[in-house]
């Protein structure tokens, strides 16, 4: 692309919501730097651009602190997509999914797609700790459930680890089974008074990563933004922003208007 | 020097204002729980002197008697007591090295023993109460953690972050940091701790908060506690209480100073208004529940602050900078604004470029530099800022406690990110109009070249002022009429030899500290110090116009120090504009000027706004 993109207005918006140290921030940066690094503790929200073909998509990496939680809701607004990310080795970070973050989605788009992600699958699954950032190694999702035989974990705290066979380094307990994530997938749709039939199944929109080998984390990423072209094209057919951008467009008078339109 | 002469099996000694006849059972009660304390800090203490200065303490004179009790009783006279003066006030002035370089050889004698005892004895029944409950805490939350996958992960994720959290309070590398800091609630609940986990702290902690319930309840403020190696200074904020051991032999004032800024940066964080509604429906809440995540922020100014003599002189330090380059980019900013934008800040190298202020505000008050101390601190404490724009509600505990600030933080030349400009909105919303600002910024930077010559900024040499015995000096101008309602400023050299590693650079740092200590005194502040140490000779001298530590080669005589004084005073007035920001411009943003002003009502309402109420 000739035009240097930061000058774009981003066309579609994307939202990052999850318990603090579920690894939001990483997850973004692996997919934006192809690299795994230690990150430390998310403040207020960040705000990155990506260009995928001639579209810019803005992702908004949120802090996952009880301390930022009253901003959640502005940086969700007019949100095509939002990701809700969780550890696969903490049941209590898929629950707090359910009752902290998702009400803030309320101010959303009505079209706005909800993507289900267990991070840190690389503790757990050897298949993940496998993977170094290609995604070759991908495996479609049916072939992956063969490997989720594990009983499902009720309880918030988990029974000690059943030793299970480990390739490398150390395996963790999993505590939330893919089958969960679906579930609460499905309780999203209802929360928004969505029909399954009408919305994207859940075995799409429910993704196990790890931000640590790269597992998983393209598809992630691509995949919705594939999925959020069809809401940038209705609104470039509109031909009208989300409302901050118009109240934006309001308040900065014409001369800005003029610099927003000159590339 | 009174305080060496301490005998073997010398108990403590608490100096305590109450009458003699009320002080005997509260002694009692305060020994034991120091020696609780005294146990888990300082394992020697109990063979020491110890003092504790409340807030009523009186200046008497430095007739010390001294209670020698042996170690496993527990009865302290209570008239000697009575009697006992906080003595570093008294002391006579004794040359730094020995200050600085004190023997330290812990004698491990009995002290477990001693403590022991201590439990045994019910001496001290409000203590050990606080005690079992911390015990019970303690266990609870242990149970909890081991089996929290969410730490465990933690610890894999981050070594670096857990490295000091996971310290062994109870191993000697522990005790022997040079400064401890705690922060409580006042139900005693473990809030943060410099070094070592929380919950391992957590009867510690509750023996801090005994020691100051007890004296509070005698209608008195604890200060501090004097032993012979470290200084414990008693800090309480609101429903907070900070707590600082150190054997940096800081004074009394600076430690405070320096607990003073750890509760700002919580404030800055949560707001003291969000802080008192939290306590105030509920007592006893786990604060860290809103802190998770910022000890990182903690820690880091607490490393700045013994690293950056800004804290100690309450000033900002600025790149030297052309002035017209400095104008230039100061320019750049007061074009770039927006609606409600009332800060926009240019940082390099986490030094200040220059500062561009509404005009309102700058009408109203003046931005304090511990308020851009914190700023800076939250800028270099989080690397995550280094890709895309960040946004994110902050305080400025000083400008207002209890309002929020929406900061937008954004480097300008990655991926080098040494360029960081700061924009603060009072509106919530503005991100984007903020965004658009930094794009503007961005283009004009761009357009005159800006980035490559703030590349070629840096710190001056002490070499440039031409005197040849001189080494350094820190020079602080205070408000006079051409640059009233400014920002503090001071302008300091690099420390270059001797001072280039780390432990001679703390060496100078902790001279400075000393010599600031005795300039700002309470009882006998001096205004010219000449003070001849082994290594270097320092000059500190304090006037109505600025205040100026310099450092001389250990040869320098007096009559050489002064004149290279004189001659670094016109030197200085001759780089002023290079050195300062002179002239901070302003714009105007507000269509509504309430809106950014001191305590407006718009701020009130982005407080209620920030979803503290929904935790409730």
């Amino acid at each position: 692309m000739p035009e240097v993109s930061k000058m774009k207005k981003p066309d579609v918006k994307v939202v990052l919501l999850g318990d603090m140290n579920v690894g939001k921030t990483s997850l973004l940066h692996r997919y934006t730097e192809r690299k795994f690094k230690d990150t430390i503790s998310t403040v207020g929200g960040a705000f990155f651009l990506k260009q995928w073909g001639n579209y810019h998509i803005s992702i908004w990496d949120t802090a996952g602190r009880e301390q930022f939680h009253g901003l959640g809701s502005m940086y969700c607004r007019g949100a095509a997509a939002v990701i809700l990310t969780y550890d696969v080795t903490n049941w209590q970070s898929l629950v707090e999914l359910e009752e902290r973050f998702l009400s803030l989605t309320d101010t959303s788009n009505h079209d706005c797609i909800y993507a289900v992600v267990g991070n840190k699958a690389d503790l757990t699954d050897p298949k993940a700790q496998m993977s170094q950032d290609t995604d070759a190694v991908l495996e479609d999702q049916t072939e992956r459930e063969e490997d989720r035989t594990e009983p499902q974990v009720l309880s918030a705290w988990p029974t000690p680890p059943a030793s299970p066979a480990s390739l490398s380094g150390m395996i963790l307990h999993k505590q939330v089974t893919h089958e969960d994530a679906m579930a609460l997938y499905g309780r999203i749709l209802r929360y928004k008074g969505l029909e399954e039939k009408d919305s994207l199944p859940a075995d799409k929109m429910c993704f196990e990563t790890s931000a640590k080998t790269g597992y998983n984390v393209d598809t992630l990423f691509e995949t919705l933004f594939d999925l959020v072209l069809p809401s940038i094209l209705r609104k470039r057919n509109e031909n009208k922003a989300s409302p901050t951008v118009d109240l934006e467009d309001c308040r900065g008078g014409s001369g800005k208007r003029a610099r927003s339109t000159c590339c | 020097m009174e305080r060496d002469n301490h005998q073997a099996g010398q108990a403590q000694g608490v100096s305590f204002c109450d009458p003699p006849s009320e002080s005997n059972p509260p002694a009692e009660t305060l020994a034991t729980s120091l020696c609780l304390l005294g146990n888990h800090m300082f394992p020697d203490s109990v063979e020491r002197k110890e003092e504790i200065s409340t807030g009523a303490d009186k200046e008497e004179p430095a007739d010390l008697h001294q209670s020698d009790v042996k170690p496993n009783e527990q009865s302290v006279d209570a008239e000697l007591l009575s009697n006992q003066v906080k003595k570093l006030e008294t002391e006579e002035i004794e040359t730094l090295e020995e200050l600085i370089n004190e023997s330290t050889q812990p004698t491990d004698r009995d002290a477990e023993d001693v403590a022991m005892d201590n439990d045994q004895s019910d001496s001290g029944e409000f203590v050990v109460t606080m005690l079992a409950k911390a015990k019970l805490e303690e266990q609870g939350i242990g149970v909890k953690g081991r089996s929290s996958p969410l730490l465990e992960a933690g610890i894999q994720e981050s070594p670096a972050f857990i490295s000091h959290r996971d310290e062994d309070v109870t191993a000697d590398s522990w005790r022997q940091h040079r400064k401890h800091v705690f922060v409580l609630s006042e139900a005693g609940k473990p809030i943060y701790s410099r070094y070592g986990s929380e919950e391992a702290l957590s009867s510690t902690m509750g023996v801090m908060m005994a020691l100051v319930s007890f004296v509070q309840s005698g209608d008195n403020i604890i200060r501090s506690v004097y032993s012979e190696e470290h200084t414990v200074v008693f800090l309480q904020k609101g429903p907070l209480v900070l707590v600082c051991v150190s054997s940096s032999r800081q004074s009394e004032d600076q430690l405070r100073g320096e607990l003073l800024y750890v509760y700002y940066q919580i404030i800055s964080m949560l707001t003291q208004a969000s802080i008192s509604r939290i306590f105030e429906h509920k007592k006893n809440y786990d604060l860290r529940r809103l802190l998770a995540g910022s000890e990182k922020i903690l820690d880091g100014l607490l490393n700045l602050v013994d690293s950056d003599p800004s804290f100690l002189l309450a000033a900002v330090h600025c790149l030297p900078l052309a002035s017209s380059l400095r104008d230039s980019l100061s320019q750049i900013l007061q074009k770039a604004i927006t609606p409600n934008l009332v800060f926009s800040i240019l940082i390099a190298k986490n030094q200040l470029l220059t500062i561009v202020q509404e005009k309102t505000v700058i009408e109203d008050t003046r931005l304090e530099p511990a308020d851009v101390h914190l700023l800076l601190n939250l800028i270099g404490a989080s690397s995550a800022f280094q890709a895309g724009e960040i946004w994110t509600p902050i305080c400025l505990p000083l400008f207002n406690p209890d309002c929020y600030f929406y900061a937008y933080i954004s480097y300008l030349d990655p991926p080098e990110c040494t360029v960081c400009l700061l924009l603060l909105s009072t509106d919530k919303e503005a991100f984007y109009a903020v965004a658009e600002c930094k794009r503007k910024i961005e283009e004009a930077m761009v357009a005159q070249n800006s980035l490559s010559l703030i590349a070629k900024a840096q710190s001056y040499s002490v070499s440039q002022v031409g005197v040849s015995d001189l080494r350094h000096f820190m020079y602080k101008p205070f408000d006079v009429p051409d640059n009233y309602r400014q920002l503090t400023q001071f302008t300091s050299p690099e420390m270059e030899a001797p001072y280039s590693s780390d432990e001679e650079k703390m060496r100078l740092l902790d001279l400075y500290r000393y010599m600031h200590s005795r300039i700002h005194s309470t009882s006998r502040p001096l205004k010219l110090i000449y003070h001849v140490a082994e290594r270097e000779t320092l000059l500190a001298w304090v006037t109505s116009k600025f205040e100026l530590y310099t450092c001389f080669s250990p040869l320098v005589t007096k009559a050489c120090a002064i004149t290279a004084i004189t001659k670094l005073l016109r030197w200085i007035k001759k780089e002023e504009d290079r050195l300062f920001i002179r002239y901070p411009p302003k714009y105007s943003t507000t269509p509504n000027p309430s809106k950014s002003s001191r305590g407006g009502k718009s701020d009130q309402q982005d407080t209620t706004d920030n979803g503290f109420l929904s935790l409730l």
